[in-house]
């Protein structure tokens, strides 16, 4: 098992990073209260006529939670006051419908939908759906802040908290496995695809994590093939024999705040830091004999002397 | 030589641009290309072969290896594997020596073996090791790492007491047990190819301990779940790696297991 690269805060204007905010404002709670308000606001949300975000409006005190809760990309709108507009997108529709059970959807035709009609239609729209909401599914109820990953080149990025307060750690790409999943084009499948994931990870300070989804067998038309899929974890880093240690996602430059890059010890550096002990071993035998000289010359000095 | 090439990468270290503009570490940040359109003539490689200063060791065709006659220099503390006395060298150890021009191949008339010989013997891939794991050794033995073959024992006696569950055919005791241990080497994801220590200098064959890592040559499907997890069973919680060899570059990652902790 590897262990994991800490999480980056950012800093707020008194200089002191955001660990200590997000601490006292645990996600699960966050997202709790967040589904006790939407579900006794009936909070719905109206679907884009081609499958893809879906849009909701709420009232302040749930715009505040969501916010908090970082789902959906709030929609400037220069005329409401009282309500406040949100695109969100599938997995975040189905998450909240399916997971949380605290919102309602209609279609753009005001059709109510339910969560197997909804399912049907985010399926037909985008064939990797079932593995995409899986692995959106899997990392949220673990708490972690999932977004779209696409402007690097992967399908999420995972936060420890909110973005604002935190950077995001790794970079998600999702591979299904099984031929439930048919003839998909998954990710990996040669070389300068996995490279080009890894560098385009690094580059911007993440690690890359693969969320292998299998099963057992089951039917992807409905979502209760959701209790059948099975995640797996693994991240992907490159080793530098140069430097004997594993690169993670930071640049090379020491941490101030003392953040994990994990080296193990080359034998090299290891015998660096015997020779150095040897050295200041070496240093005290040497004071030593400068000390004991002086009080030897010292007292030669005073029986002369006397 | 790998003393000196930390040392100027712990230089590098140091001048690293605080914003990390170079991205996060790029173990390969710049491509050296020599000039070609110099006039000046480049300096070719400083490997002058010196033959005063070269080991010398003979081709035994049916142990597939090469038996030391005489040793010159300390590669062989890290190097080879001994026999009932005797060092042999492997194809990927003969190719890497005689490269550096610390080693003369001889065959069994005592003429040398020029450099295209072993290359073809490597290339062949019947002597257990491939071009691909030949980089791939070559990249870490020149990085100072100590790198056998994963499942040979770096030392056997010659009485016939063998610490592995192999029969071996003792014609002549000394390097014919590398006939069956040639066929264990695999170059594809089924199972590791090097066993690899880091840079060591109280390194000792008689009880090298266990490895850092063991290194599988990947050539086919970068990335396969099941195969992983089959592979990582088996080996007792020594950590895998991975390597990847394009055109003569190779790439080292690792594929850990993690487990994203649960939030509170």
């Amino acid at each position: 098992m590897m262990d994991l690269p800490g999480p980056r805060w950012k800093k707020g204007k008194d200089a002191k990073d955001f660990a200590a905010v997000a601490a006292a404002k645990p996600m699960s709670r966050i997202v709790a209260k967040l589904q006790a308000s939407l579900k006794d606001s009936e909070a719905m949300a109206i679907l884009s006529g081609d499958g893809g975000d879906a849009i909701l409006a709420i009232g302040r005190k749930q715009a505040k939670l969501l916010n908090r809760a970082a789902f959906g990309r709030h929609i400037e709108n220069a005329g409401e006051e009282e309500r406040q507009w949100f695109q969100l997108r599938p997995e975040e529709v189905f998450f909240l419908c399916h997971a949380l059970k605290c919102i309602s959807v209609q279609s753009e035709n005001k059709k109510q939908m339910d969560e197997a009609q909804l399912w049907d239609l985010f399926t037909s729209t985008s064939e990797p759906f079932p593995e995409m909401y899986k692995a959106y599914q899997h990392l949220r109820l673990k708490n972690w802040v999932v977004k779209s990953g696409l402007q690097y080149g992967a399908d999420f990025v995972a936060y420890r908290h909110h973005p604002a307060l935190v950077h995001s750690e790794f970079a998600v790409i999702i591979v299904p496995e099984g031929k439930e999943f048919g003839s998909r084009c998954g990710r990996l499948q040669v070389w300068s695809d996995l490279l080009c994931a890894l560098r385009a990870s690094g580059s911007v300070a993440k690690t890359l994590l693969v969320l292998t989804i299998s099963t057992k067998g089951c039917d992807l038309a409905s979502s209760d093939c959701l209790g059948q899929l099975i995640v797996h974890e693994r991240a992907i880093t490159r080793w530098i024999p140069q430097q004997c240690r594993e690169q993670h996602d930071k640049p090379q430059r020491e941490e101030a705040n003392g953040d994990v890059q994990i080296q193990k010890p080359c034998s090299e550096d290891a015998s660096k830091e015997e020779r150095e002990e040897t050295r200041e071993g070496v240093a005290f035998s040497y004071w030593g004999v400068i000390l004991s000289f002086t009080i030897l010359s010292s007292l030669l000095v005073y029986k002369l002397k006397f | 030589m790998a003393g000196a090439s930390n040392a100027g990468n712990r230089r590098r270290r140091s001048r690293a641009p605080a914003g990390g503009a170079t991205g996060a570490g790029n173990d390969d940040a710049e491509e050296h290309h020599l000039n070609p359109f110099l006039d000046a003539a480049p300096s070719t490689s400083s490997r002058i072969q010196f033959r005063d200063v070269a080991s010398r060791a003979r081709w035994v065709e049916e142990a597939g290896a090469a038996e030391v006659v005489e040793g010159k220099g300390k590669l062989w503390l890290t190097t080879g594997v001994t026999r009932g006395g005797k060092l042999c060298y492997n194809v990927e150890e003969i190719g890497f020596l005689v490269e550096r021009g610390a080693m003369i191949l001889l065959s069994d008339k005592d003429e040398t073996i020029g450099i295209e010989g072993i290359y073809e013997k490597i290339a062949g891939g019947k002597y257990g090791c491939s071009w691909d794991a030949f980089q791939a050794y070559k990249h870490l033995k020149s990085l100072g790492y100590i790198v056998g073959r994963y499942g040979v024992p770096w030392t056997l006696k010659n009485s016939g007491v063998v610490h592995t569950d192999q029969s071996f055919n003792k014609v002549d005791g000394t390097c014919s047990d590398r006939t069956k241990s040639l066929k264990e080497m695999h170059i594809d994801r089924l199972s590791p190819s090097f066993e690899v220590y880091v840079p060591n200098s109280k390194f000792k064959k008689s009880s090298p301990g266990a490895p850092n890592f063991l290194l599988c040559v990947l050539r086919n499907k970068p990335f396969l779940r099941v195969e992983l997890e089959r592979l990582e069973n088996n080996f007792g919680g020594i950590p895998l790696k991975y390597c990847h060899v394009d055109h003569g570059r190779v790439s080292f990652l690792s594929f850990d297991e993690v487990a994203l902790p649960s939030l509170p």
